[in-house]
């Protein structure tokens, strides 16, 4: 356990190490929210929606603070694995598989805070009908905060999976470009998922992208009430569970069949 | 039973070869990496590994630190089958590949040894200790705040190193580990694996194309090629066996003296002077000397220094690799 605790620890410290970059980051994820809601409200001006306009806002605020957390992976763990130096790894007394998925978790989580807490702060002072609104009730924040928790876990275990196809194919990009585009698209970071046909959202919450930011945003907004927050929450439960197993198998079946290449 | 146990390994890999014209799909072929290799390693042996690229040096290295899986063949370290008990086994290895990193890239290398701390479950004092011997043999007390992106390729390398080695390993695979060092780098690391071994017992099996490497510290060699071995014994053994072939060059006042030798020795003119090539084995170097001296006025003589890649080079000519 102290191990894991280390990794995430030094994948943390590994993150802090480029501040600037982090700076840009907030910038550059502030323009695109300004962006994006100037947008959304001169659609409200010319046709009103049943969503009300603040719900809209929080929703792309919540998105672009964490943005980290959906789309942003770990660039070392794909050249380990094309260089090679992942033979290291499996010189280590220690679990594949728990050992980059607490990496992926250090890198998600610290990028996210670290660049969501000061915009979300920004965005809480923006005049109205801009900025982001205090949450719908206390228990609806708590809530909220254990679906992100959640969501969080998913999205490493989806990240696991992609490192997994890596190690067959050898090369990040191209199942990373296939994943990341369904990522943008049905996490809700393009449109608001709470703006697809409500035939359309049946669906695409029950998948696992909606459980990553969509659920815990929805919470936050008062979207999503308290009578539906089990049935919400198992959802969630369940695909930490299949995208853990499934991932796990993918990770022992690589690691069976694994052949290191030149030396 | 010795420490490390090899009988009869076989390894093959399966690679796609080139599309036929007018066949659909690419044909299969295996590649046997390794055919029937056997040999015994005894605890605090420091054995140096060799063969040309492609032999199936690291394919062994990765077998016997249980990454990966043989298709027959018998192997135990210090009793425990590698890739069948993986775990407590790489607990008790440390391994050093020459052109990978293990250190963290971004942080101090500090960090990266206290994440090696909690992986082994070293116990503090323990780690402390060691960690301070380490440092000071390796002299890596000034660069443990440094990141490993600051470090040069010879700091790299003894950062690696020690690394490697904090856990204690009880057996140190080595692959290359003075590739691109400069001399004093290469000389100092040299010094650290002798002091290793002859400290702690540790146990070495080196891989290199530096063949000075091998002359520094291995009592015993093995010469590996197409997947077999070739030769297993000390290294004046092998250059003795390979030693055949010597040359001479000589300048004379006069340069149209040629001297009269025995037809064994081929002589070749090479600018100002003679090139002799000639084997020990047939006429000794003081006759040929003997010889030069006699045939007129020497104005410069050089004997070649023996050059140990050029005897391996020869051996892997002969043994066709």
């Amino acid at each position: 356990m102290k191990a894991y605790l280390s990794v995430f620890h030094i994948r943390r410290k590994m993150e802090l190490q480029y501040r600037g970059a982090m700076l840009g980051g907030i910038l550059c994820q502030m323009f695109f929210g300004l962006i994006l809601i100037s947008l959304y409200r001169a659609l409200y001006a010319s046709k009103p929606q049943e969503l009300p306009i603040s719900h809209v806002v929080s929703y792309v605020w919540l998105q672009q603070a964490f943005f980290r957390m959906l789309l942003a992976s770990d660039p070392d763990l794909g050249d380990k694995i094309r260089t090679g130096s992942i033979s290291y790894d499996l010189c280590r007394p220690m679990d594949l598989y728990g050992f980059y998925y607490i990496r992926i978790m250090a890198q998600k989580l610290t990028g996210s805070l670290m660049r969501g807490i000061p915009m979300l702060c920004f965005a809480l002072f923006l005049p109205r009908g801009w900025g982001l609104t205090l949450p719908s009730s206390p228990p609806g924040l708590a809530i909220s905060v254990l679906a992100l928790i959640l969501g969080l876990l998913c999205v490493c275990a989806l990240e696991n999976i992609t490192m997994a196809f890596t190690m067959r194919t050898l090369d990040a990009k191209g199942v990373q470009a296939m994943l990341n585009l369904l990522m943008l698209i049905l996490a809700g970071n393009i449109l608001p998922l709470t703006l697809f046909p409500d035939s359309w959202q049946k669906v695409i919450t029950l998948l696992p992208y909606a459980q990553l930011l969509d659920a815990p945003i929805r919470f936050y907004t008062g979207e999503y009430g308290m009578d539906r927050a089990l049935r919400i929450l198992l959802v969630q439960i369940v695909w930490v569970f299949l995208l853990t197993l499934l991932g796990r198998l993918m990770w022992s079946r690589n690691q069976k069949r694994l052949i290191l290449q030149g030396g | 039973m010795s420490f490390i146990h090899v009988e009869k390994l076989h390894k093959s890999f399966t690679v796609l070869e080139k599309r036929r014209k007018g066949s659909l799909f690419r044909e299969r072929k295996t590649v046997e990496a390794l055919r029937d290799l056997s040999f015994e390693i005894g605890r605090g042996e420091l054995v140096g590994y060799i063969g040309p690229n492609g032999a199936g040096k690291s394919t062994t290295v990765k077998i016997l630190s249980g990454i990966m899986t043989p298709e027959s063949g018998e192997v135990t370290v210090g009793g425990r089958i590698p890739w069948a008990d993986r775990r407590e086994h790489v607990r008790r290895i440390g391994v050093v590949f020459g052109q990978r990193m293990q250190l963290w890239w971004d942080v101090p290398i500090l960090d990266s040894y206290l994440l090696l701390k909690d992986i082994y479950r070293i116990p503090d004092e323990k780690y402390h200790a060691r960690l301070t011997e380490l440092t000071e043999v390796l002299k890596l007390e000034e660069l443990l705040r440094t990141p490993l992106r600051l470090m040069s390729l010879g700091q790299r390398m003894r950062a690696e190193l020690c690394g490697s080695l904090l856990h204690r390993p009880e057996l140190l695979f080595l692959d290359e580990p003075t590739i691109g060092l400069d001399a004093v780098s290469k000389l100092s690391l040299r010094e650290f694996l002798k002091w290793e071994n002859e400290t702690y017992g540790t146990t070495i099996l080196l891989t290199t194309h530096d063949m000075e490497d091998i002359a520094a510290l291995c009592s015993r060699v093995m010469v590996l090629g197409h997947g077999r071995k070739l030769f297993d014994g000390n290294l004046e053994t092998l250059l003795e066996r390979y030693d055949t072939v010597r040359t001479v060059k000589a300048c004379y006042e006069n340069p149209s003296v040629m001297p009269a030798l025995p037809a064994s020795v081929t002589a070749s003119r090479e600018g100002e002077g003679i090139l002799f090539s000639y084997s020990p084995g047939e006429t000794p170097t003081a006759e040929v000397l003997r010889l030069l001296q006699a045939a007129g006025d020497l104005r410069e003589l050089t004997i070649e220094p023996q050059n140990i890649d050029h005897l391996i080079a020869a051996m892997y000519r002969e043994m066709d690799l």
